[in-house]
C-alpha cells in the first residue's frame, strides 16, 4: 500500500468510528444541553438499542428477510421502542430530580446505567449474541482502498440522521423550544412553554439515535453484548466534550474528530499500536488546555 | 454487647459443627485422591467438567475392582480461580489426608498451591494449568500433564513454514496469556531467521479494529497470528477479511470455541486454530465421550480428557509403585513412560513438564471446528 492509500483508507476508518461516536455523543449534549445532566445511563441505552434491534430483526426477518429491508424497518422500530424507554427514565429518574442539587440526579443518571447494565447481563446470560444479517462484503476497489457497500449506507445514514435531527432544531417550534430552554427555563416556564414536555422530547431523540448507532453496529460489527455501552458511551462522552458539550454541531464534530484521531493514533505511533488510546487522549488534554469549552462550545454565562 | 457477641460465638459454632457434619466420611482403608478445579466463580463451568471427568475415572477403577483391592475416593478443593483460594484449598485437601491430587485449571491459582502440597510431600497432577511459571516455582512434586504455551508456539511456527508463510503479523490483547503467546511465538519464529513484521495489541472489548486492520495491511504478511480469546478474535478475522486480506489466519487455544464461527459468520472459513486435545478430535477419547454424556447429560468440556488421562496416569502409577504411599506414588509418576493417554501418550521431561507436545492443529470448515492434522 502507498502512503496516500493509507492515509485514505485510514481516513474512511476514522469516518466510520466517528459516525458511531457521533451518534452517540448527540444524546449526551442535547441532555446536558437542556438540563444540565451528564446522562451516564446513555451507552446503555446505546446497548439496550442494539439488543431491541436484534430482538425486532428476528421477528422482522420472518417477512422482509434479514437484508436492507428488514435491517432498516427494525432499526426505526427500534429507535421509536428505544425512544419511548428514554423518556420513561427521563419521567420516573430525571424529572422529580430537576431540582434537587446537580450530584443528586448524577448519582440517578449512574444507578439507572448500572440498571440497565444488569438487567442486559442476566437477561442475555453475559453471553455474546451474533447479529446475523443478509449482508455481503461486496464494496468498491479504488486502488488499494477498499470499502464495502455496508460501510458507504452506514455513514450516509449517519449524515442523513444528523441532517434531520438539524432541521428538526432549527426549523421547528419544539426546536426553537429546546434552545431556548438550554438558556433559560424558567423564563421559557412563564412563556408557556411546556418545558418537560420539551424536555422528555429530547430524551426521546437522544435516545432514539444511540438506538441507530447500537442497531448498526450490530449490523456492522456482527456481535453485540450487554457490556457494549460502556467504552462506547466514554469515548462518545469524550467526543461530545471535544466538541464543546452542549452543542449540537460540536457533538458531530467531535465524534468525527475523536474517530480519526483513533485511526491515525493506530497508523502513526511507531512503537505499536497499543499506544493509539495514549495518542488520542493526549491530543484531548491539549485540545482542552487550549479551549476549555471546546471546539464549538459556548462560555458559560453564570446566571446569578 | 457481651449479649450480642455471645450470639455470634454461638452461629459460628454451629456453622463449624454444620460443616464438619458434611464433610466427606473416609472409610479406613480407602485411597484418598484430592480434586483441585474452580467448581464455583468465572470459571467454574471448566471445573466442572474436569471435576466430572476425574469422577467419572475413578468410578471406572472401582468398578474394576479399585487399586491394590482398596477403593478410591476423592474430595474436591475448589480454588474459584483465586490465589487466596487456591491456598486454603490446597490446605484443607493437605489436612483431609489425600495421597495425591489431580487437577489445577488457573494457573495463577495453581502457583501458591504447589509448595503447600510439596510441603506435605503430595504429589500433584496438573491437568490444565499451563502457564510457563508453574515448573519454575515447582517443589519437585507437580507433574504437568497440558502442554504449555512454548509448545502452542512450536505448533504454530511449523504450521506457518509448512506454509510457507515469510512474513508473519502477531495480535494479542495485551493480557498476560495471550502476551506470553505473541512473545513466544515471535521468539521462536525469528530464531527460525523468519521475520515478524508487527505484533500488535487489541483493547479488550473494542468492537472497530479497522484502523489496526489498514495498518496490518500496510506492512503485507503472509500469515496473522490472534493468540487471544475468540469474541475480540471473530470481530478482528471479519474485519480482516472485509478489507479484502485473503492469506492465512490463525488463532490460538483461547479462540477455540464454535461461538468464533457463529460471531465471524462466512469469514473464519478457512482459520487455523491450535488446540489443546478436546474430545470430540480425538479418535481414542470417544468411548470416554459417549460415557460421559450418558452420566452426565452434556458433552465433555475443553480440559474434561486431560483431566481424566491425569486420574488414570495416577492409577497407573500407584499400581506400578504397588503402595499407596505419597513418596512411592511420586517417584513412580517421575519414572512415567508412554502412559497411553486418550489424549495421547505421556511421559515427563526432567522439569516434568509434558515431554511431547500435545497440541492439534484444527481448520474451520463449512461453519465447524474440524482436525486438520
Amino acid at each position: 500500500m502507498s502512503n496516500l492509500d493509507i492515509i485514505a483508507q485510514q481516513f474512511f476508518n476514522g469516518l466510520i468510528l466517528g459516525s458511531f461516536y457521533s451518534l452517540v455523543a448527540l444524546g449526551y449534549s442535547m441532555v446536558y444541553g437542556i438540563i444540565k445532566l451528564l446522562n451516564f445511563a446513555h451507552g446503555d441505552i446505546y446497548m439496550v438499542g442494539a439488543f431491541t434491534g436484534f430482538a425486532l430483526l428476528s421477528v422482522v426477518s420472518g417477512f422482509l428477510g434479514n437484508g436492507w429491508g428488514g435491517i432498516v424497518v427494525s432499526m426505526v422500530l427500534a429507535m421509536i421502542a428505544v425512544g419511548f424507554l428514554g423518556v420513561l427514565i427521563q419521567r420516573v429518574a430525571y424529572r422529580p430530580m430537576l431540582n434537587a442539587p446537580r450530584l443528586s440526579i448524577l448519582i440517578t443518571a449512574l444507578a439507572v446505567s448500572i440498571i440497565l447494565y444488569n438487567t442486559a447481563m442476566v437477561l442475555t446470560h453475559g453471553e455474546f449474541k451474533a447479529f446475523t444479517v443478509g449482508l455481503g462484503y461486496d464494496g468498491v476497489q479504488l486502488g488499494d482502498v477498499f470499502v464495502t457497500y455496508t460501510q458507504m449506507v452506514l455513514v450516509t445514514a449517519t449524515a442523513v440522521l444528523m441532517l434531520i435531527l438539524h432541521l428538526f432544531i432549527s426549523k421547528t417550534m419544539y426546536g426553537k423550544a429546546m434552545r431556548a430552554i438550554s438558556i433559560d427555563q424558567d423564563a421559557c416556564r412563564l412563556m408557556g412553554i411546556d418545558v418537560n414536555m420539551v424536555i422528555a422530547v429530547t430524551f426521546f431523540i437522544g435516545s432514539a439515535l444511540a438506538a441507530a448507532a447500537g442497531v448498526m453496529a450490530g449490523v456492522y460489527y456482527g456481535r453485540i453484548e450487554f457490556s457494549m455501552g460502556f467504552l462506547i458511551g466514554l469515548k462518545a462522552f469524550t467526543a461530545a466534550v471535544i466538541g464543546g458539550i452542549g452543542s449540537i454541531p460540536g457533538a458531530m464534530l467531535g465524534g468525527l474528530v475523536l474517530g480519526m484521531l483513533e485511526s491515525f493514533g493506530t497508523q502513526i505511533s511507531f512503537v505499536g499500536s497499543e499506544w493509539k488510546d495514549v495518542f488520542a487522549f493526549g491530543i484531548l488534554i491539549l485540545l482542552l488546555v487550549f479551549k476549555p469549552t471546546g471546539l464549538l462550545g459556548r462560555t458559560e454565562i453564570e446566571r446569578m | 454487647m457481651t449479649k450480642r457477641w455471645c450470639a455470634v460465638a454461638v452461629v459460628m459454632m454451629a456453622a463449624l459443627i454444620g460443616a464438619w457434619s458434611v464433610a466427606p466420611v473416609f472409610a479406613e482403608g480407602d485411597i484418598k485422591v484430592g480434586i483441585m478445579a474452580p467448581t464455583t466463580g468465572s470459571e467454574a463451568t471448566y471445573g466442572k467438567d474436569m471435576e466430572n471427568a476425574i469422577s467419572l475415572a475413578v468410578a471406572e477403577i472401582n468398578a474394576k475392582g479399585g487399586l491394590l483391592g482398596k477403593q478410591v475416593v476423592t474430595t474436591t478443593g475448589d480454588d474459584a480461580c483465586d490465589p487466596q483460594q487456591g491456598a486454603s484449598a490446597a490446605s484443607k485437601l493437605v489436612s483431609e489426608g489425600v495421597v495425591a491430587v489431580v487437577g489445577g485449571y488457573c494457573s495463577g491459582s495453581t502457583l501458591p498451591t504447589l509448595k503447600i502440597y510439596g510441603d506435605a510431600g503430595i504429589p500433584i497432577i496438573i491437568t490444565a494449568a499451563n502457564s510457563s511459571k508453574l515448573s519454575g516455582a515447582n517443589p519437585g512434586n507437580a507433574f504437568q500433564i497440558n502442554s504449555t504455551g512454548s509448545d502452542q508456539a512450536i505448533t504454530a511456527v511449523n504450521l506457518f513454514k509448512e506454509k510457507k508463510v515469510k512474513k508473519l503479523a502477531i495480535v494479542d490483547q495485551g493480557d498476560g496469556y495471550s502476551a506470553d503467546l505473541a512473545a513466544l511465538t515471535a521468539k521462536k519464529w525469528k530464531e527460525m531467521g523468519n521475520e515478524v513484521v508487527a505484533v500488535e495489541v487489541i483493547n479488550k472489548g473494542e468492537q472497530d479494529d479497522s484502523a489496526l486492520v489498514t495498518r496490518l495491511n500496510s506492512k503485507a504478511p503472509d500469515a496473522i497470528f490472534w493468540t487471544a480469546y475468540y469474541a475480540d478474535g471473530a470481530l478482528l478475522i471479519k474485519q480482516l477479511r472485509q478489507s479484502g486480506y485473503h492469506k492465512l489466519i490463525a488463532v490460538g487455544d483461547g479462540s477455540n470455541s464454535p461461538k468464533l464461527m457463529e460471531l465471524a459468520g462466512p469469514a473464519a472459513e478457512g482459520v487455523f486454530c491450535f488446540s489443546n486435545p478436546i474430545v470430540e478430535y480425538l479418535p481414542a477419547a470417544k468411548t470416554f465421550g459417549e460415557t460421559y454424556k450418558k452420566k452426565f447429560g452434556q458433552d465433555p468440556g475443553p480440559y474434561s480428557a486431560l483431566a481424566y488421562d491425569g486420574m488414570n496416569l495416577l492409577a497407573d502409577a500407584i499400581k506400578r509403585a504397588k503402595s499407596a504411599d505419597k513418596a512411592a506414588i511420586m517417584k513412580a509418576l517421575k519414572e512415567t513412560k508412554d502412559f497411553n493417554g486418550i489424549a495421547g501418550p505421556i511421559s515427563f521431561n526432567p522439569d516434568q513438564t509434558l515431554a511431547r507436545s500435545n497440541f492439534v492443529v484444527l481448520v474451520a470448515k463449512g461453519n465447524a471446528w474440524s482436525l486438520y492434522k
